[in-house]
């Protein structure tokens, strides 16, 4: 019985190194990362400039620390997702750093804060990507994901625990930290249907359930859809999280249509929602009030209308060229870091700035979805279709509240805004894409399918107990159950 | 599910192209619309830490200026009105949180220096670092004549304009309800946000200058113009006469028409004009026809926008027209100025100007010049003619009634002018016709002197006044004492010069 070499496998076997095409998107990264690093240092000297007229004394310390924050990044990249896109890194870093720039140019009290959430976000990051080292892993833990998901959801409701800002329900204050569970709730989510609809997307699909003349899917199959549009309702009454909720709906009935290629789910996710919407705007006031304020601002310019009109006023002003960074008044709109910072740079950067912004939105969702084209597992399809549509979405749900497209709900802008849950949680969302696309790599033989870490540790304890047992002369238990595992 | 998947993708490329879409609307379509939203606050704030230079009257009184700020470490410089309410209708206000009006805003730039004439000017002192090019604004409105304007009125709501008939320039202008811009701007944000809404919802409106903003019925003043159509379509003459009646009953209906209380009046034209009869005045309208009637009121520039160097100017109005011809009686009512007939305060200055000035009227402005910062001119407003709606022999006649009107008519107990100056003047009482409150009207009267070579021409209008038993609230009575006030300081009082 010969068991050696365990993991030597027929896509990758007798080739050690990674195909040119690979090594080429790594350059490619490491190139645009270091291009995202000095165009947000040159914008955080321009901010500096255009605001108190001097180049601020730390900018080499700043630019320092920014380079080797996103090469760490990359070096992992490149270390444990070698066959990985080469755009999706670079397009959060540039985000992240106009982000950045903006914040510490309106208010810079918060720019200690959130360099300090920037540090955490990488770094983990860099853990996600280690220790995520197989898609595989998500989906074992999946019931364990949907019930953190729904704590995470619930847990602002909770009393003592929720803190309610600006209206909305949705920050958690334990002790000195204070967070927005949601936006981690969002990925667990995205990972527990990915995993739940790979299982039964032909079952779901199937439509075996009939109901007079319609065909339905098995009750206990579409199960999940109700709770999740139950869930979409508490968060929307229960948080007055009328953005959150959209997201969280969008998201669950994208999956559910691409995994089933059933366009009916799309059609009854709208009914749905629109019902529930129509139900909260006639039976809540601040409902009510976010859709006057859609329709006409104008209403009531000093009060409710003020922040949406200033922000169009700052668009205005910004012009094709922008203001100028530094040189505008992106301060007249109230909480121009957080929800706003779109309209922030629409001033400051002007309209190519803010296209600039919106097609870096672009190319992460293409990015992201052709990542789910390629690859052939279904979980990872799925995974990857959810994990996109959730920075897409809510970046359109932010983005077309601030140019009045939808009426505004409070979400914020994925890499961009202030916030230490947004960056961190988009950031594990970043990670987990990046996963999902090396593991693509490697089926399609782009690069070795070497083991991982955690794989290498396996198998050697598995060949120290075989060693331990053939000196003892017993038969082998641990082989056996792995080999029926494996089968 | 690759499908699906590339369907995502399309519908996802849709979403952002319309927020591609909408971000150029906002950026690029509807950037001059926003950029010119009276409350957007944007160019202010730019222009908030730059020098600001003054607005000065004829007589060399500032009412507009920069003073160093001292309660906001952010701002250097706060804008001062130092005439308090007096020329808040003309020079607006500059804030940082509410927006810029009237010569504030318009003429932003001037005051800042960032006209292109100025930049270019500018430019050697730029280089020397000097960043104060602020350019001033100087009006042809004189500080005690608006001064004399505001006590004349006496705190009651109205409107008081004079103006210099031969060129448009406007002397004095003031009207009740105003507000102090002081009192907001350059306070902390919600004492003044506290303030606006308050002048916002306060009855009669003082954020709006009643003499160029608003308009109201005019009464029998309107009969000037009335009289002018009549006369240059020669269905009025010097020998046209009236009997005397005290009803009339118009074509299409069987409501007689009445004169003021009722009263029997009639005569030859000068007669008539001097009695402020209506009957004959509604006959004339009937007489002239809707198309005449309607094409006279144009000629004078009623429906028209005030062509004033003031933003948001209001626009006098004969009233609906549709049908008229179907509703002969509203014709006839209108031509004695009731009815639908509203007249804007300066307008009517204007009309009497016309009178005065041999039948042409003259563009208004408040804007004499403006200046850079050394001092050189970089724009003088030349006078212009707006209508000639009279010919110089229908206005000379017309003055000829309105010297009437003040010797032996309606103004014959209130406009005898100091040093025996002879004025010419027409007075109206507008009946609102308000059910609830039968007695309520608006008092007018213009007027203008010298009568035979015009300096000044005028209308003052107490709006609302209420008539009691004893006092009748007639243009005459009330208007007519505060036009003879104006008109006796302008010409032989302190205000006298020459």
């Amino acid at each position: 019985m010969t068991h050696a070499p365990a993991f030597d496998d027929e896509y990758g076997a007798g080739r050690r190194v990674p195909s040119p095409i690979a090594r080429r998107r790594r350059n490619t990264e490491l190139t645009l990362v270091v291009m995202a690093a000095m165009i947000t240092g040159a914008a955080y000297a321009v901010a500096a400039l255009g605001t108190n007229a001097e180049i601020p004394p730390g900018i080499v310390v700043f630019v320092g620390i920014l380079l080797a924050l996103l090469l760490c990044a990359h070096i992992v990249v490149r270390l444990v997702a070698g066959g990985a896109d080469g755009t999706l890194l670079p397009l959060a870093a540039i985000l992240h750093g106009v982000g950045f720039v903006m914040i510490t140019r309106l208010d810079d009290r918060l720019a200690g804060l959130q360099a300090t959430w920037s540090l955490v976000a990488i770094a983990v990051f860099v853990l996600t990507l280690l220790f995520v080292q197989r898609t595989t892993l998500l989906a074992r833990y999946r019931w364990l994901l949907f019930l953190a998901g729904a704590l995470l959801l619930l847990l602002p409701m909770v009393p003592g625990v929720g803190q309610t800002f600006n209206g909305a329900r949705i920050w958690v204050s334990i002790g000195p930290i204070n967070f927005q569970p949601g936006e981690f709730a969002k990925v667990a989510f995205a990972i527990f249907f990915a995993a739940y609809l790979a299982d039964r997307r032909e079952l779901i699909a199937a439509r075996t359930w009939k109901v007079g003349p319609i065909h339905l899917p098995e009750p206990r199959y579409i199960a999940p859809i109700i709770v999740a549009w139950a869930f979409a309702v508490v968060v929307m009454i229960g948080e007055r999280d009328l953005g959150s909720s959209l997201l969280f709906f969008t998201l669950f009935v994208v999956m559910m249509w691409v995994a089933t290629e059933r366009v009916g789910y799309l059609l009854l996710g709208v009914v749905l929602f629109g019902g529930a919407a129509w139900f909260s705007w006639s039976q809540f006031d601040h409902v009510q009030t976010r859709v006057s304020n859609w329709i006409n601002p104008w209403d009531d310019p000093l009060d409710k209308g003020y922040q949406i009109i200033q922000a169009l006023y700052g668009l205005a002003d910004g012009g094709l060229l922008g203001t100028g960074l530094g040189r505008g008044n992106p301060n007249q709109v109230p909480e121009a870091q957080n929800d706003f910072i779109f309209a922030s740079i629409g001033e400051e950067f002007g309209l190519f700035g803010a296209t600039a912004v919106l097609m870096s939105y672009v190319l992460i969702v293409g990015a992201g979805l052709r990542i789910a084209l390629r690859t052939e597992r279904t979980f990872e399809k799925l995974l990857a279709t959810g994990l996109t549509t959730i920075v897409g979405v809510q970046a359109f749900i932010i983005i077309g509240g601030v140019l009045k497209v939808i009426p505004l709900t409070g979400i914020t802008l994925p890499f961009v805004s202030y916030g230490g849950s947004s960056l961190v949680s988009n950031y594990i969302l970043l990670a987990l894409l990046i996963r999902v696309s090396d593991s693509a790599a490697r089926r399609l033989g782009e690069l070795p399918d070497d083991p991982t870490t955690g794989e290498r540790w396996q198998a050697w304890r598995l060949a120290r107990q075989i060693r331990r047992a053939e000196k003892k002369g017993e038969p082998p238990a641990a082989v056996a159950a792995h080999d029926e595992a494996g089968a | 599910m690759n499908r699906a998947i590339r369907q995502l993708a399309v519908g996802l490329m849709a979403c952002y192209v319309v927020l591609f879409a909408a971000l150029n609307y906002w950026q690029v379509g509807q950037k001059e619309e926003l950029d010119a939203k009276f409350d957007n606050t944007r160019a202010i704030l730019r222009e908030f830490n730059r020098p600001r230079g003054n607005i000065i009257t004829e007589d060399g009184v500032v009412v507009a200026q920069s003073l160093p700020n001292t309660t906001d470490e952010n701002l250097d410089f706060t804008r001062d009105y130092p005439t308090g309410d007096l020329f808040s209708n003309v020079t607006g206000y500059f804030t940082k949180d509410f927006g810029a009006t009237q010569l504030e805003r318009t003429h932003g730039d001037v005051l800042v220096g960032s006209t292109a004439a100025q930049q270019v000017r500018g430019l050697g002192d730029l280089l020397e670092g000097n960043v104060d090019n602020a350019g001033s604004v100087q009006l042809t409105m004189r500080y005690d004549a608006q001064l004399a304007a505001k006590f004349a009125l006496g705190g009651r709501e109205g409107s008081v304009v004079v103006i210099d008939p031969t060129t448009g320039a406007i002397i004095a202008m003031f009207s009740n309800p105003t507000y102090d811009p002081n009192t907001f701007v350059g306070q902390p944000f919600e004492t003044a946000q506290q303030v606006i809404t308050d002048l916002q919802n306060a009855p009669g409106n003082p954020l709006l200058a009643n003499a160029y903003q608003e308009r109201y019925m005019p009464g029998s003043t309107f009969k000037v113009i009335t009289t002018g159509i009549g006369l240059e379509a020669g269905v009025l003459s010097r020998e046209t006469s009236f009997p005397d009646e005290r009803e009339y009953t118009p074509p299409q209906t069987n409501d007689p028409i009445q004169n003021y209380n009722g009263s029997l009046c009639g005569g030859d034209m000068a007669t008539v004009f001097r009695r402020s009869c209506n009957i004959p005045f509604a006959k004339t309208a009937i007489e002239l026809g809707v198309e005449r009637m309607v094409e006279g009121t144009r000629a004078w520039g009623i429906d028209e926008k005030l062509p004033i160097d003031l933003p948001r100017a209001a626009t006098s109005t004969f009233g609906n027209v549709e049908n008229l011809d179907q509703q002969l009686p509203l014709l006839a009512i209108r031509g004695f100025g009731q009815s639908e007939d509203q007249m804007v305060p300066l307008h009517m200055a204007m009309v009497a100007g016309a009178v005065a000035n041999g039948g042409q009227m003259m563009k208004p402005y408040v804007i004499d010049a403006t200046y850079d910062r050394a001092g050189r001119v970089l724009d003088r407003t030349s006078p212009d003619v707006w209508k000639t709606p009279i010919s110089p022999q229908t206005a000379a006649l017309e003055t000829e009634f309105m010297i009437g009107v003040v010797e032996s008519g309606t103004a014959s107990c209130c406009l005898d002018l100091a040093g025996g100056i002879q004025a010419a003047a027409k007075t109206g009482t507008a009946e609102l016709g308000i059910a609830s409150n039968p007695d309520l009207s608006h008092a007018w009267i213009v007027a203008f002197a010298p009568a035979e070579a015009p300096r000044f021409a005028v209308a003052v209008v107490l709006t609302n006044v209420q008539s009691t038993d004893d006092v009748a609230a007639t243009g005459g009575r009330l208007a007519g004492p505060i036009a003879e006030g104006m008109l006796d300081y302008l010409l032989t009082g302190e205000g006298a010069r020459g």
